[in-house]
C-alpha cells in the first residue's frame, strides 16, 4: 500500500514538474506569438505615412504663419493664442486631477469604490504635462545649460538658431511617433489594463496634440529667430528661469522653477 | 572595439547637445534616439513613445504638480511677514541673533515647498531688509540664507526627491520621511555656524535687542500657527499612513488655499498665477522625466551602466571610497548642470553601481542614497558658475555672483560635513521611513 502511495506521489511529482514546464512553455509560446503578431501590426499596420499626413502640413503651415506673423498681426495672435490655450487646457487638467484625487479619497472613506481613479489621475497628469509643454517653452521655463550661449556674446543668435533647429527636429520626431502611436491605439482598439477600461486613444490624444503644439512652437520660434533675430520668449529668449520676477520679489507674477 | 567607438559617440552627442544649450529634456531625447539607433535594431521611435507614455501617465507622478502648486500658492501669500514676526522675538537675543530667522524660516518654508528658489525668495524678501536695518554683517546674512534655502530640496515635500523616487522606482513617501531628520540636522549645523560666528567675531555683533517678555514671545508665535498646522497636516498624514504622497499633496493644496484665503491674499489673479506657474514648472519637470525615462532605456541597451558597475565591483573599492568618489563627481557635475538634470542623468548609470549588497550591509540603501544625492545637489545650488541659488540671490541682493559664492562657501563646507555625518550615521536617513506606518492607498 505504502509502495503504491509513494509511486502515486512520485508520479504526481513528475507530472506536476512537467506540467509546470509545459505551462511555462505554453505561456512563453503564446507570449512570443502575441509579441510577434503585435510587432507585425506595429510595423505594417499603420505606416508612418499616416502620421506624416498630419505632421508635414502642420510644420509647413506653421512656418508660413510664422513668416506671415512678422508682417501681419493676426497670424502672430493666432499662434500665441494656440500656446496660451494649450496652457489653459493643462491648467484645467491639473485642477480636474485634484478633483479626481479628492473624489477617490472621499469614496475610500465612505466605503465606496471609484474604479480606475488612479488611472484617470494618471491620464490627467499626462494631459497637464503635454499640454503644458509649449506654454512652458514660451515662458522660458524649460531648463537648459546656458554657459555656452552666454559665452557667445553677440554671436548668441547663431547658438540660439542651432538650439531651435535641433529642438524643432527632435520635437517633430517626438510628435510624429506620438501621432502614430495614437493611430495604432485606435486601430488595435487598445483598452486600458486597469479598472477604468478606457479606450487608450482618448487620453493619448493629449500626448499627440501636446507634442504637435510643442513642435509648432519650436518651428515658430526658429522662423522668428531667422527673420527677426528674436524668439517668442520674453526678453528675447535670453531668459532662463523665472528670474525676471526677482526685480519685484513681492509681486511674483510668474513661476519659480519648482525643483531648483 | 566597435562598442567602445559607439559609446564614445554616444557620450559625445550627449555633451554636445547639453553643452550647446539645447533644452535638457530634448537633449536627453535626442541622445537616446542616437543610442537606440546605434546599439539595437528595435525601432527607436516606437520604443520611445511606449516608454514615454508609460512614464508620463503614472499615478506616482501626480504628487509632483500638486506639491509644486502648493508651493506656488504659499509663495504668493503673506507667509514671509508672518514667519518673521513669529520667529524674530524668539531669536533676537540668542547667540547668532536674527541670523537664525534665516535658517529656521527656510526650514519651515522648506516643509511646505519643494523648491529652494522659492524658499530663498520667500524668506529673503523679509529677513534681509530687517537684518540690514539692524546692522548684521552682510556676509553672514547672505551666506546663511543662500545655504539654508537649499533645505527646500531636502525637507519634504521635495521636488528633487520625487524626481529621484521616479527615477529609481522608490516610494515617494518613504523618501520624504527619510529627508526629515537629515534636513533638521543640516539646519542645526547651519545654526551652529551662526552661533560660532557670534562667539568668534564679537566685534561684528549688532546692538543688543531690547528684551521681550515670554508672554509676548508666545503671543507673537500665533503667526506661525497656520503654517505649522499645514506642515503637520501634510507630513503627519503621510507618516501615519493616512495618505499617500499624492493625497497628502492634495491636502496641501487645499490647506494652502484656505491659508491664503484666511490671510486675504487669495484673489482670482493670484489663484490663476499660482495655477499657471505650477503648470509651467510641472511641465518642465515632467518633460525632463520623459527624456530621462527614454534615455534610461537606451542606456540599458548601450551596456554602459552594467560595464561600469562591473568594473567598479571588480576593483573592490570600499563603499566609503566609492561614496567619496561619487561626492567629488557630483560636485563637479553640479557646477554645470542643475539638480533635476543631474539626478535623472546620473541615476541610470549610478544605480547599478550602488544598489549592491555591500552597500546595503552598511545601511546605504537606495533611500539613503537619495538623501545623499540631495545633499550633494544642494551643494551644487551654491557653487559657481551655475549654482541656481546664486542667481536667485543675485537677483534679490544685487551682489556679485563671486561675492555670494564666497559667503556661501562655509555653508558648502557644512554640507560636506553633512555627507560625512550621513556616512557615519546612515540611520539619520533610514530610521524614520522604517518606523512609518504603511500607507493606506
Amino acid at each position: 500500500m505504502d509502495g503504491l502511495l509513494t509511486g502515486f506521489l512520485d508520479f504526481m511529482q513528475v507530472f506536476g514538474d512537467n506540467l509546470d514546464a509545459f505551462s511555462k512553455w505554453l505561456s512563453d509560446t503564446i507570449e512570443d506569438t502575441g509579441k510577434a503578431v503585435y510587432d507585425e501590426k506595429f510595423r505594417s499596420g499603420w505606416k508612418a505615412t499616416r502620421a506624416f499626413v498630419i505632421i508635414v502640413p502642420t510644420v509647413v503651415l506653421t512656418l508660413f504663419l510664422s513668416w506671415l506673423g512678422t508682417r501681419k498681426r493676426w497670424p502672430r495672435k493666432l499662434l500665441d493664442g494656440i500656446y496660451f490655450a494649450s496652457g489653459l487646457i493643462a491648467a484645467v487638467a491639473m485642477v480636474t486631477m485634484l478633483g479626481v484625487i479628492f473624489m477617490q479619497m472621499y469614496s475610500r472613506w465612505t466605503g465606496q469604490t471609484f474604479p480606475g481613479a488612479t488611472q484617470y489621475a494618471g491620464y490627467l497628469m499626462a494631459g497637464a504635462s503635454f499640454f503644458g509643454l509649449a506654454y512652458a517653452l514660451n515662458a522660458g521655463s524649460h531648463i537648459r545649460v546656458n554657459l555656452m550661449l552666454t559665452a557667445l556674446g553677440r554671436f548668441r543668435k547663431w547658438g540660439e538658431l542651432w538650439c531651435f533647429a535641433i529642438a524643432a527636429v527632435l520635437a517633430t520626431y517626438f510628435a510624429r511617433y506620438a501621432v502614430k502611436f495614437n493611430f495604432q491605439s485606435v486601430k488595435l482598439n487598445e483598452i486600458s489594463q486597469g479598472l477604468d477600461k478606457t479606450e487608450m486613444w482618448i487620453p493619448q490624444l493629449a500626448m499627440s496634440i501636446g507634442t504637435v503644439i510643442l513642435a509648432i512652437a519650436l518651428w515658430d520660434n526658429l522662423m522668428r529667430m531667422i527673420i527677426e533675430g528674436r524668439s517668442n520668449f520674453k526678453e528675447e529668449g535670453l531668459r532662463d528661469d523665472g528670474l525676471e520676477d526677482l526685480e519685484t520679489p513681492a509681486g511674483a507674477a510668474t513661476s519659480l522653477d519648482g525643483g531648483r | 572595439m566597435d562598442e567602445i567607438y559607439l559609446t564614445v559617440i554616444f557620450v559625445f552627442v550627449l555633451f554636445l547637445l547639453l553643452g550647446t544649450g539645447v533644452w535638457v529634456a530634448l537633449a536627453l531625447l535626442g541622445v537616446a534616439v542616437v543610442g537606440m539607433e546605434m546599439f539595437t535594431s528595435r525601432p527607436a521611435g516606437d520604443a520611445m513613445i511606449t516608454t514615454i507614455w508609460g512614464a508620463s501617465s503614472s499615478w506616482t507622478l501626480t504628487a509632483l504638480p500638486l506639491f509644486i502648486w502648493m508651493g506656488e500658492i504659499l509663495f504668493r501669500t503673506r507667509l514671509s511677514q508672518d514667519m518673521f514676526r513669529g520667529l524674530a522675538p524668539w531669536m533676537a537675543r540668542t547667540p547668532g541673533g536674527l541670523l537664525h530667522t534665516n535658517i529656521v524660516g527656510c526650514t519651515i518654508f522648506a516643509a511646505v515647498s519643494g523648491s529652494s528658489a522659492a524658499t530663498l525668495l520667500t524668506v529673503g524678501k523679509m529677513s534681509l531688509p530687517e537684518l540690514r536695518k539692524r546692522n548684521y554683517p552682510e556676509f553672514m546674512s547672505v551666506g546663511t540664507l543662500a545655504g539654508a534655502a537649499t533645505l527646500g530640496l531636502m525637507i519634504p515635500p521635495s521636488i528633487m526627491l520625487i524626481v529621484y523616487g521616479v527615477a529609481v522606482n522608490e516610494s515617494i513617501s518613504k523618501l520624504f520621511m527619510a529627508g526629515v531628520l537629515p534636513g533638521l540636522t543640516l539646519a542645526a549645523m547651519f545654526m551652529g555656524y551662526a552661533i560660532a560666528w557670534h562667539y568668534l567675531f564679537p566685534s561684528q555683533r549688532p546692538d543688543k535687542e531690547p528684551p521681550i517678555s515670554f508672554a509676548e514671545k508666545l503671543w507673537s508665535s500665533r503667526f506661525l500657527i497656520p503654517v505649522i498646522a499645514l506642515i503637520t497636516l501634510v507630513i503627519g498624514s503621510m507618516y501615519l499612513g493616512y495618505a499617500t504622497a499624492t493625497e497628502a499633496a492634495a491636502f496641501g493644496v487645499l490647506g494652502s488655499l484656505v491659508l491664503a484665503a484666511a490671510q486675504g491674499s487669495l484673489s482670482p489673479s493670484t489663484f490663476g498665477a499660482s495655477l499657471m506657474g505650477a503648470v509651467r514648472t510641472s511641465a518642465m519637470v515632467a518633460f525632463i522625466l520623459m527624456g530621462a525615462a527614454f534615455l534610461a532605456l537606451a542606456m540599458g541597451f548601450t551596456g554602459l551602466p552594467r560595464a561600469l558597475a562591473e568594473f567598479i565591483s571588480e576593483q573592490n573599492y570600499s563603499p566609503i571610497a566609492l561614496i567619496f568618489a561619487l561626492t567629488l563627481f557630483y560636485i563637479v557635475i553640479g557646477c554645470f548642470l542643475d539638480g533635476i538634470s543631474t539626478v535623472v542623468l546620473t541615476m541610470a548609470v549610478v544605480e547599478p553601481m550602488v544598489n549592491i549588497p555591500a552597500f546595503r550591509e552598511m545601511g546605504f540603501d537606495m533611500i539613503w542614497f537619495g538623501i545623499f544625492v540631495v545633499v550633494v545637489v544642494e551643494m551644487a545650488q551654491i557653487t559657481p558658475p551655475i549654482g541656481f541659488n546664486l542667481f536667485v540671490m543675485q537677483g534679490l541682493t544685487k551682489h556679485e555672483m563671486g561675492y555670494i559664492a564666497k559667503t556661501a562657501f562655509p555653508m558648502f563646507m557644512i554640507m560636506v560635513l553633512m555627507v560625512v555625518v550621513l556616512v557615519i550615521f546612515p540611520e539619520i536617513a533610514t530610521w524614520l521611513p522604517e518606523t512609518m506606518r504603511r500607507s493606506a492607498g
